[in-house]
């Protein structure tokens, strides 16, 4: 099946206006006549629960935190795109649109991205008078700086903590629809299942993660705003408990899921430093701005890096990449650590780290400037590591960050399923294979606040059926199987914990679907995910009762997932025959050892139907036109 | 008057109760500081003071309604506050360590409260509530500082008056909202000052006369 | 350098609400000091499942000191002995080998415990539908550079809206009061022209709702400055106050 994005005619620039216009409105006295699930609060979640509600829409929105506000959004650092041009450096709306679409290696969907650039400037208008205290020059106006080795400055950021308020904005626009009753707000709740009626989006079966109570939820239109999935790989920056789960269900009830093995390792995280490790935490990447990055020359040297002398030192990125240098992109920097290592080059104790070393930064600018730079960074390394950057190297290696796949959705972000839209990380359109620093929170954004609220009008006009309630016998029938499903889990009772089997099948994924995959390895994994898996069925051990707050039971049904899915991830890695941004296949690559595409047989998207439990599903395609842009082989040197 | 009632019955209402009510203590402990430094005077200068204060007649029985109503509300208020604040944390903590914002000022304001309302009581009925036809108030504060005890317990009182002064004052500063970056040192520095102005001020005194000196 | 060592742990363990709780007492043994606080709880936990006992519960999700989910009293200490840090943060190099570490709830008549740990603060979300927020729908903003901020406001705007609502201020006050977390937002929403049109309304109606929650009140004692692992300053309380004074003497809201 040829899966039909609804991408509207006209040229680029005009689409979303003419799709806009096209699009046939919900009259206001009917508006509250609907009601719309969203799942999640984080900055697509948050912000589009908070605008359907402005809008009239009765909305529920349920996040399995305590709190809307603790959603991940709220760790993003560095700051948010928009195509301002305040610097008057050349930026352009055609330019951010052209620079996401070239960082995700073409594999993005042009009108989306374009759409993207277009309501980017948007999103900051709304903000600021949302309160949100961005940086700002001394004469008052917002400040701008360049990040991600982009070449104009784009980003606007509120200190290292630009995703913190963005989504306080968000969280507070939720939290004033809350207090005028148009948005029943149900925190602790895990979303287990999709209720389909006649084949379109109509509710959800969620555990009252207090009490247990498996709770059901009807409305009109289903909004997911779940995240990512790069917890499959155990270690990420995630939070904790940032999962799959809601999508991987709806998947299951026959959302297609597209581009798995899109997922993005960040380059300058702290390295893992013992089995007991629970989180990767990512150090701004505004520190390859200064900081150089070496390993020694010889492998095994296990010197301490100061009486390492600078001719027996390797500047890699510097050596190979001269006109980027350590400022190249983030898939690139990441291989390139993990190549040095994989050599026996890497530092520290467990030798899978590389040195970012800043004592030549403080020799030209002084330590008052760096520590004005990157003070809170270096405070929060010595916090977590007790090292000092300012005396010895910082040591890094990559990690999980983001995952650009997700479930497919039409340019209005609907998924296959009627009724179903989703926003934010948990689809997949906006940065191909690989996105751009200061994108997300865009992109999150933009899905909330600016097309959900057109596009979702659109559908409620056309979807044509009656209401439907709770007491459905849908949704008897999935709460039976939710409940079923939950005490199978429980019965087990095995020898091994979710978290041993979860550290597994991270394991797993970093070894043969991280940063550099074959198809030896790819098909190794597989088998190896399945073993896992079945022996996670009959030997995971689960304390407690389902009737009760229950975080073992939470994370099992996470991670029962997580070893469904890793296997998705790894068959949609070995479909993609070709290399492309956050997917390198080292069978397709170029001399110079960058990411080689193959544009004639893989620019498309991947998206793959659900069958059975344990079967292969299916392949479909949605084939990428580029009629705007070039497309071009990356280039760093 | 719904809104005036809610503004002063809230949390921040009370609190500036307390605060304009603390800071009028303070002005009048000035006051009353200033008056008994006469006693260093000597017998007739103090007493010339006392009368010279009784010569007010009207004014002065305002001045004593005043003082009480400010009491009265100081002192209800903050108990009202003291019990409120008790119940926010029906199951304390088992291990209680300060991480460095409390003072001895702070921590004992409740209690030192209650003391000095003992205190002023105390201290009317020997100064204020007394028959002075047959004497005068100096004989009565001459008299009263010879007891050792009385000479104790006063300047065990005017300790800790400072003690509560040294919280309370800033803390009014505070309250009204008046903590800007600039002054707020010199506030709290202030009311170190005059904390130690209070206790040696009026604690001097009765060692001065209980010793003669 | 990495070291092990063996703590002695006193936790809190409580089944519901209204349960009775009580003090457990566990050892911890073969502590890495690398590990953060969380960590070592998590090692306790899968010792715990594997003994057939029901682990610890207690809340956490990002792990890197911004999400303001996770939080213990440690000896006396919300989020622990360090200055400015998250418990998520804290590492286990902060204590000796065979220290002996109570760990108890965030406690506040206004913070009901839902399970060892696990405390529900949804009286701070409360806090904030009551009015921490600018009134603008979707849509209807103006150029962001059309108001300039002095950068000065927006830096202090910025300090107040650190905050990551993680409840340590209630925690630490010995009056468990909210101000500083109400004060926090007022202060930030009255810092910056585009909160100035609900200003008054936002001051009373935040605190009165704060009042209703049974929350204490404040007597400047600065606990929470202190444990505020984001150093929120007790200036954004006097700012509120400010506001909240003007509000109720000089505008026109009731």
């Amino acid at each position: 099946m040829q899966l039909d994005a609804k991408i509207p005619v006209g040229p680029l620039a005009e689409k979303w206006d003419n799709h806009r216009f096209n699009l046939k409105l919900v009259n206001p006295a009917n508006k509250r006549k609907y009601t719309i699930i969203v799942v999640g609060t984080g900055l697509a979640g948050g912000s589009a629960a908070a605008t359907l509600a402005e809008l009239g829409y009765n909305v529920k929105a349920f996040c399995y935190q305590d709190s809307p506000r603790r959603a991940h959004s709220i760790a993003a650092q560095g700051g948010i795109n928009a195509a301002k041009n305040y610097p008057n450096d050349g930026d352009s709306i055609r330019r951010l649109f052209y620079d996401t679409v070239k960082g995700g290696d073409f594999r993005a969907r042009e009108a989306n991205v374009y759409r993207l650039a277009q309501i980017s400037n948007n999103i900051i208008d709304q903000c600021v008078a949302q309160g949100i205290p961005f940086a700002r020059d001394y004469g008052g106006l917002l400040a701008n700086r360049s990040f991600g080795g982009a070449q104009v400055s784009r980003t606007f950021y509120a200190r290292g903590q630009t995703g913190q308020q963005l989504l306080i904005g968000a969280y507070s626009a939720l939290m004033r629809q809350v207090a005028e009753g148009k948005v029943n707000l149900l925190p602790r709740r895990e979303m287990l299942d999709l209720v389909l009626v006649d084949g379109q989006a109509r509710g959800i079966v969620a555990r009252n993660l207090v009490s247990g109570e498996i709770e059901s939820h009807a409305a009109d239109a289903v909004v997911l705003a779940t995240g990512g999935y790069g917890n499959a790989f155990f270690l990420s920056t995630n939070a904790m408990g940032s999962n799959v789960t809601a999508a991987f269900r709806a998947y299951k009830k026959g959302a297609f899921f597209a581009n798995p093995c899109f997922t993005q390792i960040h380059p300058t995280c702290i390295p893992v430093h013992g089995s007991y490790q629970s989180k990767l935490t990512l150090m701004s990447e505004s520190l390859r701005n200064d900081g150089r990055v070496w390993v020694p020359k010889k492998p095994g040297d296990s010197r301490s890096p100061e009486d390492i002398p600078e001719s027996e030192r390797d500047y890699f990125l510097e050596q190979k990449y001269p006109s980027f240098g350590n400022l190249v992109p983030r898939d690139v920097a990441s291989r390139n650590a993990k190549e040095q290592c994989d050599m026996g080059k890497g530092v520290g104790d467990t030798k899978i780290a590389v040195y970012l070393d800043f004592t030549d930064a403080i020799k030209r600018d002084g330590r008052g400037i760096i520590e004005k730079k990157y003070g809170n960074l270096f405070e929060m390394y010595d916090k977590i590591t007790a090292d000092n950057p300012y005396e010895t190297p910082m040591m890094i290696y990559p990690a999980v960050h983001y995952t650009m796949g997700g479930l497919w959705v039409d340019y209005d972000l609907m998924s296959t399923i009627p009724g179903l839209f989703v926003l934010g990380e948990a689809n997949f359109s906006d940065h191909g294979a690989n996105r751009l620093g200061a994108s997300a929170l865009m992109q999150g954004l933009a899905d909330g606040y600016f097309i959900i609220p057109y596009t979702i009008g659109g559908y409620l006009n056309e979807m044509n059926s009656g209401p439907v309630t709770a007491s459905h016998p849908e949704f008897q029938t999935a709460v039976t199987a939710v409940s079923d499903a939950t005490n199978q889990l429980l019965s087990v009772n095995g020898k091994r914990t979710v978290d041993d089997f979860h550290k597994q099948l991270g394991k797993i994924l970093w070894d043969y679907c991280g940063m550099s995959r074959n198809n030896q390895g790819l098909e190794k994994a597989r088998k190896m995910i399945r073993d896992l898996r079945n022996e996670f069925r009959e030997n995971v051990l689960i304390p407690g009762s389902d009737s009760e707050i229950n975080q073992s039971l939470e994370r099992a049904g996470r991670v029962a997932d997580f070893l469904e899915f890793g296997e998705l991830m790894v068959i949609d890695a070995l479909a993609r025959q070709e290399s492309c941004g956050g997917h390198f296949n080292e069978a397709y690559q170029t001399e110079e050892n960058e990411a080689l595409r193959d544009d004639d047989n893989y620019c498309h998207v991947a998206a793959w139907e659900f069958t059975d439990a344990d079967k292969e599903p299916l392949f479909h395609k949605e084939p990428l036109e580029f009629e705007n842009v070039h497309l071009t082989q990356r280039s760093y040197k | 008057m719904n809104w005036f009632i809610n503004s002063l019955g809230s949390s921040i209402g009370k609190k500036l109760m307390m605060a304009i009510t603390g800071l009028s203590f303070c002005g009048f402990l000035m006051a009353h500081l200033a008056g008994n430094l006469t006693l260093y005077g000597g017998r007739d200068a103090f007493n010339a003071y006392a009368e010279h204060l009784h010569s007010l007649g009207i004014l002065l029985n305002f001045a004593e309604i005043g003082l009480l109503s400010l009491a009265l509300i100081h002192i209800l208020t903050g108990l009202y506050l003291f019990w409120q604040n008790f119940r926010s944390r029906p199951v304390r903590y088992a291990v209680n360590k300060s991480a460095g914002g409390r003072t001895i000022g702070s921590v004992t304001m409740p209690y030192t409260g209650v003391f000095l309302i003992c205190f002023v009581v105390f201290h009317l009925l020997n100064f204020h509530f007394v028959d002075k036809t047959q004497t005068t108030i100096y004989d009565i504060v001459d008299t009263a500082f010879s007891n050792l005890p009385y000479t104790l317990i006063y300047i065990l009182a005017m300790v800790i008056v400072a003690i509560h002064v040294s919280h309370g004052l800033w803390s009014a500063f505070q309250t009204i909202g008046a903590n800007h970056l600039k002054y707020m040192p010199f506030v709290q520095v202030a009311s170190i000052v005059l904390a130690l102005v209070f206790a040696i001020g009026f604690g001097f005194l009765p060692i001065y006369i209980a010793f003669n000196l | 350098m990495t070291q092990t060592i063996n703590v002695t742990l006193k936790i809190w363990r409580q089944n519901g609400p209204k349960e009775k709780g009580r003090f457990e007492t566990f050892n911890a043994e073969n502590i890495s000091t690398d590990m953060s606080f969380l960590e070592m709880l998590d090692v306790v936990n899968e010792q715990l499942t594997r003994n057939g006992k029901i682990p610890i519960a207690f809340d956490h999700d990002c792990r890197e000191g911004i999400c303001g989910t996770c939080g213990a009293v440690i000896n006396g200490r919300p989020h622990g002995p360090e200055k400015a840090t998250t418990l998520c943060q804290l590492h286990m190099r902060k204590f000796k080998n065979g220290d002996t570490i109570a760990i108890e709830p965030f406690r506040a008549m206004a913070f009901r415990v839902i399970r060892d740990l696990v405390i529900d603060r949804s009286p701070l979300d409360e806090i904030i539908q009551a009015g921490g927020y600018i009134s603008a729908n979707t849509g209807g903003a103006p150029d962001a550079n059309a108001i300039p901020i002095p950068q000065q406001t927006a830096e202090t705007a910025m300090d107040a809206a650190a905050c990551i609502g993680c409840g340590a201020c209630v925690a630490s006050c010995p009056n468990a009061s909210a101000m500083l977390f109400t004060g926090a937002k007022i202060s930030q929403l009255a810092l910056l022209p585009q909160g100035r049109p609900e200003a008054a309304e936002r001051a009373i109606s935040m605190v009165r709702r704060m009042d209703r929650l049974g929350f204490g009140n404040c007597s400047n004692e600065r606990e929470c400055e202190a444990e505020c692992p984001k150093e929120i300053s007790i200036t954004h309380i006097a700012r509120m106050n400010r506001e909240f004074l003007k509000a109720s003497f000089f505008s026109s809201v009731k």
